[in-house]
Order: C-alpha cells, then sequence, then structure tokens
C-alpha cells in the first residue's frame, strides 16, 4: 500500500520533471512554506485554495482554505477542482492523496527536511513543477547568498552561544523545543547550541528547567501574534537573556517553515544573540 | 404529536418515521459533500450509468457510499451497545466507554502510532496496513475480558465490581495513553490527535471489509439479549427465576458490546455520545422495554451518526470538521434539554 502510493509520487514527479503535462492552472497547496514559495515566484494567480498552515502572505486569507495538512479532505480538495496538489511529506492521510491522484490530480509531495539545503531545494522543485525554473534559480541565488553572509556572521563568534527556544502554539500551550525539532535545526543552523538539554521534541515547559538552561538568548514562535504573555511566565522574565533584551518573539512559520524567509528567521535569530562573550559573562 | 395513553409514541409511526429520517440523512449523505455533483450524475452512478462527471463514479462509489455505510454501521453498534450496558448495569450512565472498552481500543491504536518505529516494528511489519485496526479491536476486547475476569469470582459475575474495574482499567489505560503521548514526536502528537477526535474522513471498503462483520454480527447478535435485559430491569435475581442463565446472559451482553465497539473504534475512532444520549431517547419516546430499545436504538444511532456526518463534512467545506466533535456538540445541548424537559414534567 505504502509503496504502491510511493510509487505514485514518484511518477507523478519524474512526468513532472519532464514536463509532460502542460503547466497546472488550478493549483493547490498544502504547506506553509510551499505556499509562500509559489508567491515569491509570482505564481499566485494560479492557486485556488491553500491549507491552514498557510497564513503567509497575508493574501492567503481570500484563498479557501481545505483543512490541515495532516487531515487533508478528499472532497474538499477535490471540489475546488485544481489539477496540482503540492504538498509536503507531512500531508496526510495518505489514502486521500493516492485518492486525489487517481481522481486525476498531480500530487506532489516535497521533502520537509530541516536544512538549508532542503530549504532551497524546495524552491526548485516548486519551480520545476510550475514551470517557473529561471524565477526559482533566481529565488534560490539570493536565499543562498543570504545564507552564506549569515553563515559568515555566525562564524566570527568568539563563544558558543545557547539558545532557549519556547513554542507557544495551539492548545498545547508553552513548550521548550528540544532536540528533533525544527526549532533545534534552526539553532543549530545558525552554530548555536540548545539551551534546552535532555528533551526530545516539543514538551511542556518546566518553570524550573526554564530558569536552569541560563541561555544567551531566548526565542519565543508564537503561532497566533500575542499569544505568548510574559505576565504568566514570571521565569522566562527573570532569565538575564530576557533582561538585557536578548530576545525574540516571532511567528511559527515565519521561525519554523524552512522556507523562502529561512534567512530573514536566521538573521532574526543570530541578532537576537550578545555579539560577544563578554556581554553574556555579565550574568550573575 | 399522537401519544398513547402512558405517554408513549405508538411504535409503528415511530419506526416509519425513524425510516424516513434514515432515508433523509441517506440522501444528504450521498448527495452533499464539499464536491459539487449534479443529482442527474448521482443518479447516473447509482444506476450504473457513465456520468457526464468523470470523477462522479468515484466520489460517489469509493469515497461516499462506503462512509455512509461505515458511519450507519457504527452508530448503529453505539447506540445498540449503550443501551445493552444501560440495561446490564441497569444505570442510566453506562456507556460503552464505561467499562474501559474505548478505552483499551484508543490505548492500542496510539501505542501503535507511537510505537511502530521501535517497540512495534515487529507488529506494524507484520500486520502492515491493519496493523492500527487490529491492535485497536484487540485492545477493546481484551480490556473487556479483563474487566470480566476482575469480577468474576466462583462463576458468578458481581455487576457493580464489572463497573468499578472497568472505571480502574479506564484510569490506567488513560494514564498510559497519556505517557505515550509525552513520548510522541510532534507529528506522531498530531495524528493522534486527530484519531482521538474519530473520523469517518478516511473511510474506504478496506475498513468496512475490516470491521463490518464483527459489528454485523454484533448486531445480530442483540436481539437476543432483549427478553433477559427486560427481566435485568426487575433486578438480577429475578432473571434466573425467569428461566433465563444469568451468566450467559451477561457474557454475550459484554462480548457483543466487547467485539462491536471494538471494531467501530479501530475503524473511526473515538467517537462520543452516540452510546449515551441515543437509548435514552428511545426510552422516552418508546419505552423501556428492550426488544423495542434495541433494535430503535440501533436505527436512531445509524441515522443521527449519518446525518451529523453529513453536516460535518459540509459546515466548514472545503475543509471538515472531526466527526467526534460534531457528535458532542449536537449531542451535548440536546441531553441537556432532554434532562431539563424531564425536570419540569
Amino acid at each position: 500500500m505504502r509503496l504502491r502510493w510511493l510509487l505514485f509520487i514518484l511518477i507523478g514527479l519524474s512526468l513532472a520533471s519532464g514536463s509532460v503535462f502542460a503547466e497546472p492552472s488550478r493549483l493547490v497547496t498544502a504547506d506553509g512554506a510551499i505556499t509562500e514559495i509559489v508567491y515569491r515566484l509570482g505564481q499566485e494567480s494560479r492557486l485556488v485554495g491553500v491549507d491552514t498552515t498557510s497564513g503567509y502572505p497575508e493574501q492567503t486569507a481570500e484563498l479557501p482554505k481545505v483543512g490541515y495538512l495532516r487531515a487533508l479532505p478528499f472532497e474538499g480538495v477535490l471540489a475546488l477542482k485544481p489539477d496540482m496538489l503540492i504538498t509536503s511529506e507531512q500531508a496526510a492521510p495518505a489514502r486521500n492523496l493516492e485518492r486525489l491522484a487517481r481522481a486525476g490530480v498531480r500530487v506532489a509531495q516535497l521533502s520537509s527536511r530541516w536544512t538549508a539545503e532542503a530549504a532551497l531545494e524546495r524552491i526548485l522543485s516548486v519551480g520545476e513543477l510550475l514551470g517557473a525554473t529561471e524565477e526559482a534559480r533566481a529565488l534560490v541565488a539570493g536565499v543562498e547568498a543570504d545564507i552564506r553572509r549569515i553563515l559568515q556572521n555566525t562564524g566570527n563568534r568568539d563563544y558558543q552561544p545557547r539558545i532557549l527556544f519556547i513554542l507557544a502554539a495551539g492548545n498545547h500551550s508553552v513548550m521548550l523545543a528540544g532536540s528533533d525539532t525544527a526549532a533545534n535545526a534552526l539553532v543549530e543552523l545558525i552554530g548555536a547550541e540548545n539551551a534546552a538539554q535532555g528533551i526530545k521534541g516539543y514538551k511542556p515547559a518546566n518553570r524550573e528547567a526554564i530558569l536552569a538552561s541560563r541561555p544567551d538568548a531566548v526565542v519565543i514562535a508564537e503561532s497566533t501574534p500575542g499569544q505568548f504573555d510574559i505576565a504568566g511566565w514570571p521565569e522566562v522574565e527573570r532569565l538575564e537573556a530576557w533582561q538585557s533584551g536578548h530576545r525574540l518573539v516571532a511567528d511559527s512559520m515565519f521561525l519554523l517553515g524552512f522556507g523562502p524567509r529561512l534567512p530573514e528567521a536566521m538573521a532574526a535569530l543570530n541578532d537576537a544573540l550578545p555579539g560577544q562573550r563578554e556581554i553574556a559573562a555579565n550574568d550573575p | 404529536m399522537i401519544r398513547d395513553h402512558s405517554g408513549r409514541l405508538p411504535l409503528a409511526p415511530a419506526l416509519l418515521l425513524l425510516g424516513a429520517l434514515l432515508a433523509v440523512a441517506a440522501l444528504a449523505s450521498i448527495g452533499s459533500g464539499a464536491y459539487d455533483l449534479a443529482l442527474m450524475d448521482i443518479l447516473k452512478v447509482v444506476a450504473g450509468r457513465e456520468a457526464s462527471d468523470p470523477v462522479a463514479a468515484m466520489v460517489v462509489l469509493e469515497v461516499r457510499l462506503p462512509r455512509f455505510l461505515l458511519g450507519f454501521l457504527v452508530g448503529a453498534v453505539l447506540g445498540v451497545s449503550g443501551a445493552i450496558l444501560q440495561g446490564l448495569f441497569r444505570n442510566p450512565l453506562a456507556d460503552p466507554g464505561l467499562i474501559g472498552v474505548s478505552a483499551g481500543a484508543s490505548l492500542a491504536a496510539i501505542a501503535v502510532i507511537v510505537l511502530g518505529g521501535t517497540a512495534l516494528g515487529g507488529w506494524v511489519t507484520l500486520a502492515g496496513q491493519w496493523a492500527l485496526p487490529l491492535a485497536a479491536f484487540a485492545g477493546g476486547s481484551g480490556t473487556v475480558i479483563l474487566a470480566w475476569r476482575i469480577a468474576s469470582r466462583a462463576g458468578q459475575t458481581a455487576v457493580a465490581t464489572l463497573l468499578l474495574a472497568g472505571i480502574a482499567i479506564n484510569a490506567v489505560a488513560g494514564a498510559a495513553t497519556g505517557l505515550l503521548t509525552f513520548y510522541a514526536s510532534d507529528e506522531e502528537l498530531r495524528s493522534l490527535t486527530f484519531w482521538t477526535m474519530g473520523s469517518l474522513g478516511h473511510a474506504a471498503w478496506d475498513d468496512l471489509v475490516l470491521g463490518a462483520p464483527f459489528m454485523i454480527l454484533a448486531l445480530m447478535a442483540a436481539p437476543w439479549l432483549a427478553r433477559p435485559l427486560d427481566a435485568f430491569l426487575l433486578g438480577e435475581s429475578v432473571v434466573g427465576h425467569l428461566g433465563y442463565r444469568t451468566a450467559t446472559v451477561k457474557k454475550v451482553a459484554i462480548l457483543v458490546v466487547g467485539l462491536g465497539v471494538g471494531a467501530a473504534v479501530a475503524v473511526s475512532g473515538l467517537i462520543g455520545f452516540v452510546g449515551l444520549v441515543v437509548p435514552h431517547l428511545v426510552r422516552q419516546l418508546l419505552g423501556a422495554s428492550h426488544r423495542v430499545v434495541l433494535p430503535v436504538s440501533a436505527l436512531m444511532g445509524g441515522t443521527l451518526l449519518v446525518a451529523a456526518d453529513a453536516i460535518a463534512r459540509v459546515v466548514v467545506a472545503p475543509a471538515e470538521l472531526p466527526i467526534g466533535l460534531m457528535m458532542s456538540l449536537i449531542g451535548g445541548p440536546f441531553f441537556l434539554g432532554l434532562l431539563m424537559r424531564r425536570k419540569v414534567m
């Protein structure tokens, strides 16, 4: 079942890259980062629907929402009469994707690995699928240059910074980001270390663990603006990093999407860090 | 409404009305959805002819029809199971969740989702796509048998102990589920959240092949319980005096519920309220005789779930609401209204 399904994607992708089909005129995307890429490539006129993780840019609000990418409805997507659905590995249920493919929708599932390379590859893949290869190459060149410039900056540090990454999303309240998360991948991408050691995945925030982490910077990813209320988290407020302004509160899709705004996300994280060790060394 | 001297509806018109409601719900279920289909096309597909929309046949035959059938079966099984348990325990609060069936089934399913890549990897390779439904089914039946064993002493089964055992098993299964949730990765967490909310959104013929035999078996065995359950209403000691073997009756009742609900949870996740609300409603309208309550609960449970599902898939179209959520949203206030009305009467 799963193999047959994988075969579908592979055939779909190989046909697409061979551009046997005409370019899609009615496109549905289900993944915030992929939707962003479509807009950055100037192909948004083809979009007829997006999923609920696609909230950027703001124009996406005018498009029909087909639900959450992990619970894509078959009829809901088909009702928009798309000729192509571009989504990521996170899309589910597999059965509905397979049904869509059988109903004549070209279904492409792109890798959702959290690396800079994968982010660039995603842009190229979307470009190829939409017949906008030139635009995609140009965008990749720009994003790649931005990433390289930031990495040069982060390479000049004279200390190993530690970042405490907090996720305030959905009804899961406030959670610390441990290993095996997009947050961790972003922290390590800019050469920093995750201050929440010994945690795997996103786990409910332990107030003592926050105090014990003693990070150089605090990063808070919110799924909706204003979701994190500092008044409810005196431990975070007590942190030296928070008090000295080494903090960043930003949208979770911006920080964790690994889309075309990856360089901006990296830069924002890097800017939140103290420039030199001396500043942080003043910690009591 | 027409009511007889006891304030109840007579059975024949009630059945006719319910049959008509089911027909309406069935039409709504086959006829509505996010994808717009012309009525002509639906009729053509049902008649086996070529429709003007090339995907019409797929939408109707592969998506809506199995979804309707699965929804009806699950609703019917939950309704009957609730009626059986309420009769057996002589307790209007009993529902399939109470003796641990749902908790056991969901614990097993969540274990497959979370541990499928590690501790239960062998099981997943062995059972393939059946790994999750089969585990849920085994978990549901297993917990019922466990509760049964605990409550049985020297050939006697104490119903009160069974109820308490069910509550304790629920608590343990709930804690184990919580523990698994804690260790689940972000991705697993999201897939199990959707599973615990219950869904018919992925229904296909595969699910029917797996779940329908058990659910139909449970539905067919249920009528046999009607007269003994009536006797239970008079007290457990009366059951034996009336010539029924108490132990056998209890065993069959538990087996029917374990079999049916285990299979229902396996294919559709956790759908609440049907098992609790439907038998109550039937008793209010038609009286407490199980010869009426059991079959009508099945019919009404099925109809209600099909109707709720038809609403759930169009109300936020093109997206879809989880049916479990929809059910509680409709069932909760409805049940409260029923209670308040009874107080006045």
